[in-house]
């Protein structure tokens, strides 16, 4: 009896060496020492019969690309990273051998978080972060008009996309305030907080508040011993009322938006994201999106959310702030360890959310996406989506690096495969894994033939428990196609 | 006496090489194909998919430890998804079906002997 206790203790010791609460996070930008980016295309792995390559290094948060209609590739430089690392936006050409050149830049509003071609110009999603989100039409000489002003991307989240849909309308997404519905302490330690005390979300209908507010130090006034509460959907210091009405706004948080290329006709086309970060439409018409999920951070923290890929429905709620992925996050499935479950901010909800295509890796981050068209590249009809990965430990712990590759999904069944992933015994960075192969791919597209899928490589981001800390000329340009 | 210690260090040195040695990546990327081809293993990747892989991606390390090297028997992997342990939250009969729930051990057994 004696040596069945014994070894049944060792198998309990094995089992919780796996267990959540006795390991560190390790995340993808949890790296110990120097980093430096090295470019090795043998260090991708691929299925078989396809190859990939870099096209263009050196880059500095690189998020994005299009294609013209002769098929020049096009890029976009953020401008902006978290950390609060701030470079100039810029739309570059990249040429065959890899030189860029500029088209357009312009001044401190970024992140440009995305682009698209279409009717002989360029769309970017200007992110905002400084000044609001704008929607920009940029002509190939450069000029730049703002067709959408005044979105509410002064937090957490930016204005995202553009996606063209084929009747021709500017879809695009805006991302949340904060990470729950309530402004804290962790949209302090994102730097935008003291910038912008009173900013908050936005719903995008009228909304009945439940009433909850949460206690947090003041880290916005010059006493820092102080207590505030904070309520939802409201500046923060401020607290809410039980069936409070807060009213919505078509530019609002969280909202899927459409807008005709010369800037008129603007529309909600849905709301209840979190950061709906990569649009675009499949060959049947059919709007896609990647929707960022909650992190285990801020007033009102939340576990166990994934990263989520949506069918947009127009007029559907999507379920932000009470929902993860269709389901309510007053349950088990979502308790932080050793926190309070979060409890509905909402009153009542405008519907039962939509059921997700499928989910992701929780803070693996899904972004970019485009979908296969030809059978020149092969698994026509799925969904391709760049895994930017974790920014563990400030959304939360990670156990092991998460993200950091490019999946297929086979938006009939919802099954996620890996395509492009990092060569080695265990998944990471390229820079965690000191190798030269990918960092954080953000998006993908398609060339117009539909035999190439070019990836875009924002670049080295690592973390600690200060902050995020971005590597400038670090983003890199890969082309995967098949193997002739 | 001196045998059972060492019998109890072998055991756990042999777990800890299992655990700490063999890779958990699987996939056709990485060379190591999950050709899924019969109905109640397809099923369970189903279930995976919509209640796993989020803290357990593809059956790596994530949020949630890896499963694909860990040599778990079935009737202790069924007692942690009803259970529970630790932070993973329990999955009861409404949410994975006790058929459902068959299928998916089929499925991460399949999967942890994909090579």
């Amino acid at each position: 009896m004696k040596v069945v206790v014994q070894l049944a203790l060792a198998a309990c010791a094995c089992l919780l060496a796996g267990c959540y609460g006795f390991r560190p996070s390790s995340g993808g930008g949890q790296i110990s020492g120097n980093v430096s980016r090295s470019i090795n295309a043998n260090d991708v792995a691929l299925p078989p019969g396809y190859r990939i390559e870099p096209i263009a290094r050196g880059l500095t948060f690189p998020t994005s690309a299009t294609f013209d209609e002769r098929g020049a590739l096009f890029i976009v430089e953020s401008g902006y990273c978290y950390g609060e690392v701030w470079t100039t936006p810029r739309l570059l050409r990249v040429e065959t051998n890899g030189a860029v050149s500029v088209i357009a830049s312009a001044g401190r509003n970024g992140p440009w978080t995305g682009v698209a071609f279409h009717d002989g110009a360029f769309f970017v999603a200007e992110g905002g972060a400084l000044e609001g989100g704008k929607i920009l039409r940029i002509t190939r000489d450069g000029k730049i008009t703002a067709i959408v002003d005044g979105l509410p991307s002064f937090g957490d989240h930016h204005t995202d996309g553009p996606a063209v849909s084929p009747d021709g309308w500017i879809y695009f997404g805006q991302g949340t305030a904060s990470n729950s519905g309530v402004v804290g302490e962790d949209s302090a330690k994102f730097g935008w907080l003291k910038r912008r005390p009173d900013f908050h979300d936005v719903p995008g209908a009228d909304i009945m508040l439940a009433g909850e507010n949460f206690e947090t130090k003041d880290v916005v006034g010059t006493e820092s011993r102080r207590k505030v509460k904070t309520g939802a959907f409201v500046p923060f210091g401020t607290t809410t009322q039980p069936n409070q009405i807060i009213k919505g706004r078509v530019k609002c948080s969280g909202g899927v938006l459409r807008v005709r290329p010369d800037g008129s006709d603007l529309q909600l086309v849905a709301w209840g994201f979190r950061n709906p970060f990569g649009l675009a439409f499949a060959q049947d018409g059919q709007c896609y999106v990647t929707d960022n999920g909650y992190d285990d951070r801020g007033s009102r923290p939340v576990w166990g959310s994934p990263e989520v890929l949506w069918k947009l429905q127009s007029g559907a709620w999507y379920g932000w702030p009470d929902f993860s992925a269709g389901e309510p996050v007053n349950t088990e499935h979502f308790d932080p360890p050793g926190k309070l479950r979060p409890k509905f901010i909402l009153a009542k909800h405008p519907n039962a959310p939509p059921k997700p295509v499928t989910t992701f890796a929780v803070h693996s981050s899904a972004d970019g996406l485009d979908f296969s068209r030809s059978d020149r590249f092969g698994h026509v009809g799925q969904a391709f989506v760049a895994l930017l990965g974790d920014e563990s430990p400030a959304t939360g712990k990670s156990l092991e690096p998460v993200g950091f590759k490019i999946v297929r999904v086979d938006v009939r069944t919802g099954i996620v495969q890996d395509f492009a992933v990092n060569r080695g015994r265990v998944n990471g960075p390229a820079s965690k894994l000191r190798r030269g192969g990918l960092e954080r791919p953000v998006s993908v597209r398609f060339n117009p033939g539909g035999d190439e899928l070019v990836v875009v490589d924002f670049g080295i981001i690592r973390h600690d428990k200060t902050g995020a800390h971005p590597e400038q000329g670090t983003g890199v340009i890969w082309r995967i196609a098949r193997v002739p | 006496m001196k045998k059972h210690r060492v019998l109890l260090a072998a055991v756990a040195i042999l777990a800890v090489a299992i655990i700490g040695c063999s890779s958990a990546r699987r996939g056709e990327a990485i060379g190591r194909p999950v050709q899924v081809s019969s109905p109640e293993i397809q099923r369970g990747q189903i279930v995976f998919q919509q209640h796993c892989h989020r803290c357990h991606p593809g059956g790596e390390g994530g949020l949630g430890p890896s499963l694909n090297n860990k040599p778990v028997p079935s009737f202790l992997m069924k007692t942690q998804v009803r259970a529970g342990l630790g932070a993973m939250p329990e999955f009861d009969k409404h949410e994975i079906s006790p058929d459902e729930l068959d299928d998916l051990m089929r499925y991460i057994i399949f999967l942890r002997r994909a090579r």
